[in-house]
């Protein structure tokens, strides 16, 4: 399916990306050309093909044990952020 | 005449400070020294680190003179890609959105470089979140390359491959997901290893792509390399796809020769490049064919028949976990905030306002690729495409013990040349792109250079956790060729000169 | 939106079938997160329980807990579920300010578990609720919406509980009535607690419940539409909650109108439910496998090895008192209310030799004091061996159950056992012939009147003489000797 305008509108809301309408128009080329290169995927014909989401050879490692270990980034954590409301991160109401 | 310091080999120069020969801090002045006059003219760096350089080697020196044995990076400078955390120091990985982001950690290769008693000198330049193939796309600065300031040093780790060419520092790290560490070493005629996933630990490398991703070093010798890879490999507890498969490796191995030794050669994969291919790079790598045929390898024709598709597949993949990836860049806890209005308001600003062209693309694509209605056309077939892959490469090294490829159709293109069209950019990492998604071990090392003298790199793939093999091979080259011994005008320029 | 509460009437109630699935969260009793070391405690102050990994900061990873499989594994167990060999963690994107990395880790299309289910009484009747599946995840932080005076716009986030482990339980739509579900809900805490994977605490959110309802013409095979209500931290709104939606969709459907597919918010406060999305602005997850997280494959034998480990759950209890201690069933229901409860019971019982009798003492006197003070068994003061020895007292008869009474009083305040009680408050029985003789001719002196009128033949008297014998007694008067006494006195000549 070719990629306009409104599709590009449409995942960049999902991805909480603003997109500059001047700027609209050329994403939609550019996705839609990688998109039709990918498109030679199709011609594989994969069935019966377990899908590989990770590459992990070796022994596998054992899992964590449950034992707390306190960490000490809390204040340096705190003072990073763009805006604090004493110990909270803050930000603007949700609506 | 003895060779300037700075063209000294990180094996050498560990020796020395370890016996006492030389003081840490001097080598770190003499790297630092070299760097201040280079690095401006290079945009190597995004961040340096003069001052706990020094204080770090001081403190190498004190340990020493009480005895301490030291670590096998003893005193040897080493610089790290901007996505690498280091505790209190910037880490931008090029990119507006993470201006003035510090982070509380170090990364697990930070720790181990600091147990090896090596020095951190800075963090280098590269494309936004490592995406990109000429470290164009970082936010910051362009980096040029060393042997030629008009072309790219190649990316995304292109300010770490120029750093390790220019002679500023011995070793470098730099990260690879899609060839971001073979690539750019191609270009500047140094080594460039992307270790078998899982054999360094990710912890603390800013995420691009986490089935790709894997920390590399920069070196300007096959047993640097070693030195390097063996300090940083093995299991790491805060990495789960991290492995105790992943072993040190032992310098002397390296000397072995190389009678009996199959080279695997999938010949067919040249022409997937077609005209894209460089006939220099074709020279090269027929050349190298015979060196090794020399060298008492046997050659053995192999195919790779899905590498075909590698391009497709990774450019499904990558963007849709970069998409997820860099979610988190969302002006709440750390970064640039762009407030404006409601919350919806302020994510959309600051994420606009902070990322750059290719990586909106990116996450654009990679969303759209995971979207409902597309994920099983898309993602999922994709996936399935790299099973085909892999077994490809294992196939492969069933029946030869490591194999050769370009890893560039072309030597360094010049900066600005590719910016506009996307996907000739992605064209470009067809030979580097396919033992990523394989997940095997790939090295990039120096192999010669072309008329107009810039560098030409080679490409050796090895099985799951066999650097060791790799490295060999390109050592048995390197004895026989002096492409990688030598040094761009610009590193000598300071009253250095050719070994 | 704001919808008026709808409500349907009887005969129209009578003509649909509500159908009702729920999906309920439980927080895992474990000491750290699910992906990285950083304390649970609840309660703790602001962000003090953070670490890299747990705030989202660029290049951190997730490490499985080994404790949060173990528990969730064992839930599924409990529930008869299966468990799968290999299951997989998968990306739920979406943006929340509470959401750290900008999607959850989850358990999508290989969960843990599957299947299983859960029996409960519905109006007396034994009926099995059926689970879809039981998956792992981590849960998000906290989102603080400081009661906004106008102006003041901002939202304060404390990560304190993002990624503490959750097990997501969720039930086939088998559940007809918030009666039900409030049934399926006790039920499911009881288990969860009995296992001690989880505390139960709705408050402090460890359980917390979405319920998906919708009504269908009796008869009718196919589903109505469902409508998600979600907020809805008690069990009691749960069973409110779901009451007001199913009157809401018939009245809505009876009045020509259409149920649409929407999300509810409950509102506690005014009893009703207010759309908090709907289907168009309905969320696109984009799941994908974890790729940080390895596949969780669990050998058989591990599996097989917490089986055993695992303790008796309330069902197999409820029987085994039944068919032990002869008991009625409604008796072992309420005394396996918790293990705890089950285990004092079982300590009274044996100790007394009286398994109806403790049953009785625990449900009546036990309970009325627990209900009062709020005293779980565990800090209730009469411990096991007291009572034991008390219910044993009445049924030998040392006792009257009115001395009991008195004891089990004084039992509450004093560490003493009963029998020491009985000698330091002189509660013995008044056995004795003479002694009772003596009460006997001291009553009748008291109450000439009514020692006449039974003189007289006036047999009817003859129960208020002994009441007020019993009462001089303080009630210690061995009843059928105390009788015989005044039957005697009173058989004397007046003189
Ligand atoms: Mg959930
Ligand atoms: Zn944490």
């Amino acid at each position: 399916m070719p990629i306009d305008v409104s599709v590009v509108r449409k995942i960049a809301a999902l991805a909480r990306l603003r997109i500059e309408p001047s700027e609209e128009e050329r994403y939609a080329r550019e996705l839609d050309g990688i998109l039709g290169f990918v498109e030679q995927l199709q011609a594989l014909d994969v069935s019966g093909i377990e899908p590989t989401s990770q590459v992990t050879a070796g022994e596998r490692p054992a899992l964590r044990p449950d034992e707390v270990c306190a960490s000490d980034v809390r204040d340096e954590a705190l003072a990073g952020a763009p805006e604090r409301d004493g110990d909270y991160f803050k930000v603007p109401q949700v609506v | 005449m003895s060779a300037p310091l700075v063209l000294e080999s990180a094996e050498a120069l560990a020796a020395a400070v370890a016996k006492g020969e030389r003081s840490a801090a001097d080598v770190t002045r003499a790297f630092l020294a070299q760097a201040d006059r280079t690095a401006p003219i290079l945009g190597t760096y995004l961040h340096r680190l003069a001052e706990s350089a020094l204080r770090d080697a001081e403190a190498i020196d004190r340990r020493r003179a009480k005895g301490e044995t030291l670590g096998a990076l003893a005193g040897v400078p080493v610089a790290l890609k901007d996505n690498i955390c280091v505790r209190g120091v910037p880490t931008t990985c090029g990119s507006k959105i993470l201006e003035g982001y510090r982070p509380p950690y170090d990364a697990h290769v930070v720790e181990r470089l600091r147990a090896a008693d090596a020095v951190i000198v800075g963090k280098t330049n590269c494309d936004e979140f490592a995406m990109g193939s000429s470290t164009e796309n970082s936010a910051y600065q362009v980096t040029k390359n060393p042997w030629n300031l008009e072309c790219v040093p190649g990316g995304s780790s292109g300010g770490s491959a120029a750093t390790v060419a220019a002679c500023e520092v011995p070793l470098s790290l730099g990260s690879d997901t899609g060839g971001s560490v073979r690539q750019p070493a191609a270009f500047c005629g140094v080594y460039g290893l992307k270790p078998t996933y899982g054999a360094v630990s990710r912890y603390g490398l800013v995420a691009f792509a986490s089935s790709l991703d894997q920390i590399g070093p920069f070196a300007r010798s096959a047993r640097d390399t070693a030195l390097i890879h063996s300090a940083l490999c093995g299991r790491d507890a805060r990495d789960m796809t991290s492995r105790a498969d992943a072993r040190p490796i032992a310098l002397d191995g390296l000397e072995k020769d190389l009678t009996g030794f199959r080279l695997g050669v999938p010949r067919a994969i040249l022409d997937e490049a077609g005209a894209g291919l460089a006939p220099s790079i074709r020279a090269a790598f027929e050349a190298a064919i015979s060196a090794f045929e020399r060298a008492g390898a046997t050659i053995v024709d192999v195919a790779l028949p899905h590498a075909r598709y590698a391009i497709a597949t990774y450019y499904l993949v990558a963007p849709a976990e970069a998409s997820s990836n860099l979610a988190r860049y969302d002006g709440v806890r750390y970064g640039a905030r762009r407030s404006e209005g409601d919350l919806r308001g302020m994510y959309e600003a600051t994420r606009g306002a902070g990322f750059g062209r290719e990586v909106k693309r990116r996450i654009l694509l990679g969303t759209y690729a995971l979207s409902a209605g597309y994920y099983d056309a898309y993602y999922l077939r994709a996936q399935k495409v790299r099973t085909l892959i892999r077994k490809d490469f294992l196939d492969a090294l069933e029946v030869s013990d490591t194999l050769l490829l370009p890893i560039t159709p072309t030597p360094a293109f010049k900066i600005a040349e590719k910016t506009d069209d996307p996907l000739a950019m992605y064209l470009s990492d067809i030979f580097s792109i396919p033992a990523s998604l394989a997940g095997v071990p790939a090295l990039s090392f120096p192999a010669s250079f072309d008329a107009s003298g810039l560098p030409i790199g080679l490409q050796l793939v090895g099985r799951p956790f066999d650097e060791a093999t790799m490295l060999r091979v390109a050592r048995a080259y390197e004895r026989e060729h002096d492409a990688a011994s030598r040094a761009p005008a610009i590193a000598t320029a300071g009253g250095g000169g050719a070994r | 939106m704001n919808r008026p509460a709808m409500s349907a009437t009887d005969e129209m109630r009578a003509k649909y079938e509500p159908v009702i699935g729920l999906e309920v969260h439980a927080q895992l009793k474990t000491k750290t997160k699910i992906f990285c070391p950083c304390a649970t405690t609840f309660g703790a102050s602001p962000n003090t329980q953070v670490c890299p990994v747990c705030l989202g900061l660029p290049g951190v990873l997730p490490v499985l807990n080994e404790r949060a499989v173990e528990f969730a594994v064992m839930t599924g167990l409990a529930v008869g579920a299966t468990i799968h060999p290999r299951s997989i963690f998968a990306r739920k994107n979406y943006f929340y300010p509470d959401l750290p990395k900008g999607y959850q880790i989850s358990q999508y299309d290989r969960p843990l578990c599957e299947g299983g289910g859960v029996d409960i009484y519905s109006d007396g009747e034994k009926k099995r609720i059926g689970l879809v599946r039981i998956h792992l995840e981590e849960d998000a932080g906290k989102s603080l919406h400081p009661e906004g005076k106008e102006g003041v716009s901002t939202t304060r986030v404390d990560l304190n509980r993002a990624g503490v482990p959750l097990i997501e339980i969720v039930s086939e739509p088998d559940i007809r009535s918030g009666a039900e579900a409030y049934a399926y809900l006790t039920k499911l805490k009881q288990i969860v607690v009995y296992l001690d994977v989880c505390d139960g605490n709705m408050e402090e959110g460890s359980l917390r419940c979405d319920a998906n309802v919708s009504v269908r013409p009796r008869g009718q095979e196919k589903f109505g539409t469902k409508t998600e209500i979600k907020n809805l931290n008690s069990f009691r709104y749960v069973e409110k909650a779901i009451a007001y939606e199913i009157d809401r969709q018939i009245a809505l459907i009876e009045s020509g109108g259409r149920v649409v597919q929407e999300t509810l918010l409950w509102d506690s406060a005014r009893n009703v439910a207010e759309t908090m999305r709907s289907k168009e602005e309905a969320h696109d997850y984009r799941y994908f496998p974890e790729p940080d997280l390895l596949p969780v494959d669990l050998e058989d034998h591990w599996v097989e090895g917490l089986r055993e480990t695992l303790p008796e759950l309330p069902d197999a209890l409820r029987e085994r008192l039944v068919r032990e201690q002869g008991i009625p069933e409604y008796d072992a229901e309420v005394l396996t209310e918790t293990r705890s409860l089950a285990a004092y019971y079982e300590e009274v019982a044996t100790r007394s030799g009286q398994p109806k009798l403790a049953s009785n003492w625990i449900m009546t006197e036990v309970n009325a004091v627990r209900n009062k003070t709020g005293d779980t068994i565990d800090s209730f003061p009469i411990r096991a061996d007291r009572l034991g020895d008390l219910v044993g007292m009445v049924a030998s008869g040392r006792v009257s159950g009115k001395i009991a009474k008195q004891l089990f009083e004084l039992m509450l305040a004093s560490p003493d056992g009963p029998e020491a009680l009985v000698q330091k408050h002189g509660l013995l029985p008044i056995e004795d012939d003479a002694a009772l003789r003596a009460l006997a001719l001291e009553v009748l002196a008291a109450n000439p009147g009514p020692t006449a009128e039974f003189r007289a033949g006036k047999e009817k008297t003859f129960a208020f003489l002994v009441g007020q014998a019993m009462k001089q007694s303080r009630g210690r008067a061995h009843p059928e000797k105390l009788q015989a006494a005044l039957r005697a006195v009173l058989g004397e000549a007046a003189s």
